[in-house]
């Protein structure tokens, strides 16, 4: 039993300091998506709604207008399995972000404004 | 009690010591394994003052997996009957927030359905880091970072990072 | 007297290895003694005008693994003919089947409640049945005295929950029965009218710490169904993926291992090896359980391979230390020998499958199906690791072994050449069945397509629900309760994987 005492010492520690400091080895986690809205027309947003496996993202309803409006993106729902970003790979990309414990469920609901009629950016969705 | 109430007597009273029950509703598995790795020597908990327990006359939060199979109401609602109050609610993961089953006869499809939940952790599965995190906000000792997230990149942006 | 058996043919998919056959129901008791030569992997019904009664036969005696046979039999009325030569490795799926088809074998022997939880009117794949299961165990006693025992589903931090009914007489475990019922999320029945990529979705959850190997017999048993092959590299960046999942699994076994017996410091060596196999898994795949890598038609990603061969020696490394170590540390190895012992005859008869049944002698291994990439690529083959003690050492050592020929495979199929392609799928109705070798064992995957591609019936059978009925055999008989949660690592199954 000694040398096992003696084997954990000698090991050393791999003890993160995270949340003191930042820990390194987290950029390689998969996380959930960030959207470009210059990308997003509503036909795109359309498609990566109906990718979507867990049903975290949904086309709210636009106030009468054809264009514009908002992609609804349930963080919560989110399983980081890559649909959307194989579907519309110009409009997805990674958020970077795995802190995503919320206190109340609403927060984790978020609206990504889908490009309007008139914001000519020159982009083909 | 309201929600900040809980909070700040939670963080008051039981200080740097926090006694974790885990209850498996339906996962597949491998959110256990990541609650498991908490207590592993990369993340180890205990540096933070929290602790697993089996006993939730003990415990003070109950950590949730899985998407509330009906046929698992009645454990779950017994395991969190017996958990004296003050306690805190965390449902962890995809299947626990919606994400994976619906409202259908073998699934609640959340586990806020049944239980009160305070804290909610998204991920498929949330690693032993988005646990530690999501921890020390259900204990007033971390900041929730998610609500001013806006999971938006500009066009040129590679990503965005997370406030880290 | 064998009966005439028709042969509808070889499946497509150019894996060859599957025969099916059409038999009439009152040939079926002489060809399954015909096929009692082989292992029943496994046996499901299917609905339509007759519930068809499906058995999966593995070819695969002496080591030798050559495909598989299925048989497939209508049947009309509410009973099949009693296959005896077959019980007991059916008698899980004979009370699945009633559970979920109506339907029973003649001799109207007790079936007991097995997926469905009991007081629940939950949907069934077919015509429910009409009476309910009973709910028999075998009596046990000791000395005409002996006490039975609820333990779970809630149970010790950080497990699955999981039910055992224990009947002991003091410290001995007289019997143990398990119930999975509480994690049944009716998975067969939610895959019916998806695709098969949205069905992948499901099957990488049926059982999460065996996801690329249920991902890969789902997809594989689609392509089977549709008779196209997914592209050679993807083939490769899949056997990596299963590779790198036995590896993180079987030291998460060994953890088990050591926490069961109650030695800290090796529990704590084999966390952090598993805890860097983690990692590699997230830089090489993007995730650290390998979900997104299997896509129907192929792979979704391909492995880094620079990551891999960057980090696997070292986390490679970091295991064998604390194997080695615990295989020098008397006081745990005393732990094990001896311990949960399953007899070769035992393992046979209740089809057991992965390192338990390797464990026992029982050679074999789903990877040396011809056809896969582990020997049509790959030039040498695989070194299938056997024990012969059939305790929870013999699995320990076994598993120690897999882990070793993981390395050298994955360094293999990384110089070969790897990528993320997939060959679509057309839409078009068939059957197949796919397979792949978990951690576990043998995962198998059949489905059913109808004219517009879309699934009518899938079967998932990962390895856990063939392996837990032979938990009960060895912890019975001179094991001690202190004994069970070793002789559960040593396993290392799921409830999920069970219960579905």
């Amino acid at each position: 039993m000694t040398l096992w005492f003696v084997r954990g010492l000698r090991r050393g520690v791999v003890t993160t300091r995270y949340p003191a400091r930042p820990e390194e080895s987290a950029r390689f986690l998969p996380g959930p998506p960030a959207f470009r809205p210059g990308a997003l027309t509503r036909e795109t947003a359309g498609r990566l709604a109906g990718a979507c496996p867990s049903g975290a993202l949904r086309l709210a309803e636009s106030e009468g207008q054809a264009d514009g409006g908002a992609l609804l993106f349930d963080v919560g729902r989110c399983t980081a399995c890559g649909r959307c970003a194989a579907e519309a790979p110009q409009a997805v990309t990674s958020s970077g972000a795995f802190e995503l414990a919320a206190t109340s469920r609403s927060v984790l609901i978020k609206e990504i404004p889908l490009r309007g009629r008139n914001d000519d950016t020159g982009r083909t969705a | 009690m309201t929600p900040e109430e809980l909070r700040e007597t939670i963080a008051r009273q039981f200080g740097r010591s926090l006694h974790i029950r885990t209850l498996d509703t339906g996962s597949c598995a491998v959110c256990e394994q990541e609650i498991r790795l908490l207590a592993a020597p990369h993340y180890d908990l205990h540096r933070l003052g929290f602790f697993f327990t089996p006993a939730p006359r003990h415990a003070d939060l109950l950590l949730v997996t899985g998407p509330m199979i009906r046929a698992f109401e009645v454990a779950a609602r017994k395991t969190y009957d017996a958990m004296p109050g003050p306690k805190i609610v965390v449902a962890v993961g995809a299947c626990a927030l919606g994400g994976v089953y619906p409202d259908d006869p073998f699934t609640y499809g959340t586990v806020d359905a049944v239980l009160p939940v305070d804290v909610w952790i998204p991920g498929c599965p949330p690693s032993p880091l988005a646990l530690l995190h999501g921890l020390g906000v259900a204990v007033g000792r971390l900041t929730e970072k998610v609500r001013d997230l806006p999971f938006t990149a500009e066009d040129d942006d590679e990503r965005i990072r997370g406030a880290r | 007297m064998r009966s005439d058996l028709v042969t509808t043919g070889a499946s497509r998919a150019g894996a060859g290895a599957v025969t099916t056959f059409q038999v009439a129901s009152p040939d079926l008791e002489a060809v399954v003694r015909d096929l009692s030569g082989l292992r029943l992997a496994d046996m499901f019904a299917s609905d339509g005008d007759a519930p068809t009664l499906r058995l999966v036969w593995a070819n695969d005696a002496g080591g030798r693994q050559s495909g598989y046979v299925i048989t497939e039999t209508p049947i009309g009325g509410d009973q099949y003919p009693e296959l005896s030569d077959i019980a007991p490795a059916a008698f899980v799926e004979e009370c699945e089947i009633y559970e979920q088809f109506g339907i029973r074998p003649a001799t109207g022997k007790p079936l007991n409640r097995i997926m469905l939880p009991p007081h629940a009117d939950l949907p069934t794949l077919g015509r429910k049945p009409t009476r309910e299961p009973d709910e028999v165990h075998a009596p046990h006693t000791v000395a005409g005295e002996a006490f039975e025992f609820p333990f779970g589903p809630v149970r010790q931090v950080g497990v699955e929950s999981l039910y055992y009914g224990l009947v002991t007489s003091g410290e001995e475990v007289v019997d143990l029965y398990l119930f999975t019922w509480h994690k049944h999320r009716g998975l067969e029945w939610r895959l019916r009218g998806l695709t098969p990529p949205r069905a992948l979705f499901f099957a990488e959850r049926a059982e999460g710490l065996s996801a690329v190997a249920l991902g890969w017999a789902l997809a594989a048993a689609a392509e089977a169904a549709t008779g196209i092959r997914p592209p050679v590299a993807a083939q490769r960046a899949r056997a990596v993926a299963l590779e790198l999942e036995r590896l993180y699994n079987h030291a998460a076994a060994m953890a088990a291992l050591c926490q069961s017996t109650g030695l800290s410091v090796g529990q704590s060596a084999a966390e952090i090896a598993l805890e860097r196999l983690l990692r590699l898994n997230a830089r090489a795949f993007g995730h650290r359980y390998l979900f997104g890598v299997i896509a129907v038609g192929g792979a979704g990603r391909a492995p880094d391979a620079d990551a891999i061969r960057a980090d696997l020696p070292g986390a490679y490394e970091e295991f064998k230390r604390a194997a080695d170590a615990l295989l020098d540390t008397n006081s745990f190895v005393d732990r094990l020998e001896a311990t949960g012992v399953l007899t070769i005859d035992q393992a046979r008869a209740l089809g057991l499958v992965g390192p338990v049944a390797r464990g026992s002698g029982l050679a074999a291994d789903t990877r040396l199906v011809p056809g896969g990439p582990y020997n049509a690529d790959i030039g040498t083959g695989i070194a299938v690791a056997t024990a012969s003690a059939g305790d929870v050492l013999a699995r320990f050592n076994v598993m120690l072994a897999e882990a070793a020929e993981s390395v050298r495979l994955i360094g293999q199929f990384l110089d070969a050449g790897t990528g993320a392609a997939t060959t679509d799928l057309p839409r078009t109705s068939g059957t197949g069945l796919g397979w792949a070798e978990s951690p576990r064992g043998e995962a198998l995957a059949w489905v059913q397509l109808d004219d517009d591609g879309r699934i009518s019936r899938a079967r998932l059978r990962p390895a856990s629900a063939r392996n837990w009925r032979g938990f009960d055999d060895a912890c019975r008989s001179q094991n001690v309760f202190t004994d069970i949660p070793i002789i559960e690592a040593s396993f290392w199954l799921t409830a999920a994987g069970m219960a579905r």
